[in-house]
């Protein structure tokens, strides 16, 4: 009960953060939950680091251009090819440890994103109230009932081939809702604390008190939504590619299943099948289960549905 | 109290028109605005030019811009979205037969996710801190985190391929559908047949989240003070849980429902194409592969309406059973 105390009042004032910090990641690191995410996301991270190295040892072994000159279809695990090859001669280890740096790459900058964007709106909407919070938040209703693997689908019938970056920005510009209106009713009940209010008197601008006195104290709530926004990203992503609409010059997990899928060896070659869809699944269930329990060391009578997409 | 029933009905209903007043005026814009010749993005570049000269009459390609918007909406209210390239039908038939296939498979999965995640939840929350409250917790959250098409894939594998118990793709067999002397009831059950496995994969993908949520809830509800008074009657433990927690927990569920339904239509769009079900988004992947733009913006409409609606039954169902809502 101490520990429920210890945060309220870390989450009130800035001060004492350091103490704060240490007493939840004990108490992180206490759930199973947490600590099979954290793992399982370090094994990942390694795994995206470690994809820089193939490509050095052979040629062969670049993930999208890479051909084996002695396989032409797709075979099974063997000594120089650890998971095989897929149609055309790729080696399929290479290309699974590039689709991880390519899932973190996509994930954590759409996540960024859409977080920057719920923020600021969140503050801003429940700052300013009056008009610009009905305006806002009206919007927010309406980008939040659009299906944005479906929008994104649209999009590129329209615009063509998107790229890797266009991708992300068009997830973080979809993702945004749920967020901001977490900010917005953290800053409603933050507007009207004492420190807000003595911020104010002092003369400090509506600015300062937003970015100075408001954005820290919502941020470790942000932090906690990013870690969900990452894995909808990932999986928005990697559906997109699997329909066949990813960028074409990016070998992503998506990508790789896209592939198995069109070519027809779904059946033929569980080598192939298998790791990037448990990869993705683990991927994403990593970052899940670490916002799970950051939920309950932020706060443990959070709202706890955590958002499904 | 009726009065206000009312009043927030149609309110939801107003708000829910505007939303989709708006997504019309957006995807016309786009079409529009996109790079490209937007003549050829609805009139098939193969008609012959009589054909395509009366198509651009119709959608008033030739007009301005406002004319164009106007006449657009006029068509939209008449139901007439262009003919489709690929098919060469008027595309509002294509859509509307593919309509019943879509809610069928969305609605008997959502309803099936959410009554046994409600159940299950209801049990696990009971057995808080055992061993089969971590297991089950960690399965409904690996089940929520699965790659929805790779899922699919591998139930194919599976049980169609491997075991063979169920069809590999589509929602008919041809045998039987011609077949004059089958019985409705035939029909149905090789619906029923084909639909196993998509059903089962959405399931699996849905039912999940919506445990989690009914555990926490569980939960949170255990905490309040008429269980205490109920504990304090000496009722039994079954009918605490099941008559005074179980109902207003289940509560949150509802909401998370609506919060997922956008979440729900991708992957039912997703499942569709990977198992071939005749349903709209299937119809939307089909159509933006193959530049059909006549076929990709009328399904995508249809696709807005469902979620938009099945939003509002989320809304309704909600301040139904919760008279505390009302707002």
């Amino acid at each position: 009960m101490k520990t429920g105390n210890e945060q309220r009042d870390a989450f009130a004032a800035p001060a004492g953060r350091r103490e704060w910090l240490a007493g939840g990641w004990a108490l992180f690191w206490e759930n199973p939950i947490g600590k099979i995410g954290l793992i399982l996301m370090a094994c990942f991270a390694l795994m995206a680091a470690a994809s820089f190295v193939p490509p050095l040892l052979d040629p062969m072994y670049h993930p999208m251009h890479g051909v084996d000159p002695e396989i032409s279809h797709a075979t099974g695990p063997s000594a120089a090819h650890w998971l095989g090859t897929d149609f055309i001669g790729r080696d399929i280890f290479s290309q699974l440890l590039a689709g991880a740096r390519i899932a973190f790459m996509v994930g954590l900058s759409a996540a960024f994103m859409s977080i920057f964007f719920g923020t600021l709106i969140g503050m801003i909407s429940g700052y300013a109230g009056r008009f610009a919070d009905t305006v806002l938040m009206r919007l927010a209703d309406m980008v939040m009932v659009m299906p944005t693997l479906l929008v994104v689908l649209i999009l590129s019938s329209l615009f063509g081939q998107l790229r890797i970056w266009t991708i992300v920005l068009l997830i973080a510009l979809f993702r945004w809702p749920g967020v901001s209106r977490i900010i917005r009713s953290q800053t409603l009940t933050l507007k009207h604390r004492p420190f807000i209010e003595a911020a104010r008197v002092a003369g400090a601008s509506h600015l300062r008190i937003i970015f100075r006195h408001i954005l820290p104290n919502v941020l470790p709530l942000a932090m906690l939504y990013m870690t969900f926004r990452v894995t909808s990203a990932i999986i928005i992503e990697a559906a997109l590619a699997f329909l066949g609409f990813g960028d074409p010059g990016t070998v992503s997990w998506g990508m790789m299943l896209q592939w198995v899928w069109k070519t027809g060896h779904m059946f033929q070659a569980p080598y192939w099948l298998l790791p990037p869809g448990i990869c993705i699944s683990l991927l994403t269930l990593s970052f899940y289960m670490l916002g799970r329990a950051m939920e309950e060391v932020l706060d443990p009578r959070l709202r706890k549905e955590g958002e499904s997409d | 109290m009726t009065m206000e029933i009312r009043r927030y009905i149609l309110g939801r209903l107003f708000q829910i028109t505007l939303i989709f007043f708006v997504i019309l005026t957006v995807l016309f814009l786009l079409f529009r605005l996109a790079p490209g010749d937007p003549v050829s993005r609805m009139v098939d570049p193969n008609m012959t030019p009589e054909d395509a000269q009366r198509l651009i009459e119709q959608l008033g390609l030739d007009l301005p811009m406002w004319q164009q918007y106007l006449i657009y909406l006029e068509n939209f209210l008449k139901g007439r979205f262009g003919i489709s390239f690929h098919y060469g039908q008027p595309v509002s038939e294509i859509i509307l037969n593919r309509l019943p296939n879509t809610i069928l498979l969305f609605t008997s999965s959502i309803l099936l996710a959410a009554f046994v995640g409600v159940f299950l939840g209801k049990i696990v929350s009971w057995k808080k801190g055992e061993r089969i409250d971590t297991w089950v917790t960690i399965g409904a959250l690996v089940c929520h985190t699965l790659f929805l098409p790779w899922l699919a894939l591998i139930i194919i594998w599976v049980f169609a391929y491997w075991i063979g118990w169920f069809p590999l793709t589509g929602m008919i067999s041809a045998e039987i559908w011609t077949d004059p002397s089958a019985g409705l009831l035939r029909k149905g059950l090789d619906i029923a047949h084909h639909m196993a496995l998509p059903l089962i994969t959405l399931f699996l993908i849905h039912f999940g989240s919506y445990l989690l949520v009914m555990r926490s809830s569980m939960l949170d509800t255990l905490r309040e003070d008429y269980i205490l008074t109920a504990r304090a009657k000496g009722l039994d433990e079954a009918t605490i849980r099941n008559r005074h927690a179980a109902p207003n927990a289940a509560l949150p569920v509802i909401t998370s429902v609506g919060l997922s339904l956008a979440f729900s239509i991708n992957g039912g769009a997703l499942t569709e194409t990977v198992f071939t079900w005749p349903g709209l988004g299937r119809e939307l992947v089909f159509a933006v592969s193959n530049n059909d733009y006549p076929l990709a913006q009328a399904s995508f409409l249809l696709i807005a309406a469902v979620v938009l609606t099945a939003n509002l039954v989320v809304d309704l169902l909600y301040a139904y059973l919760d008279p505390r809502i009302r707002y």
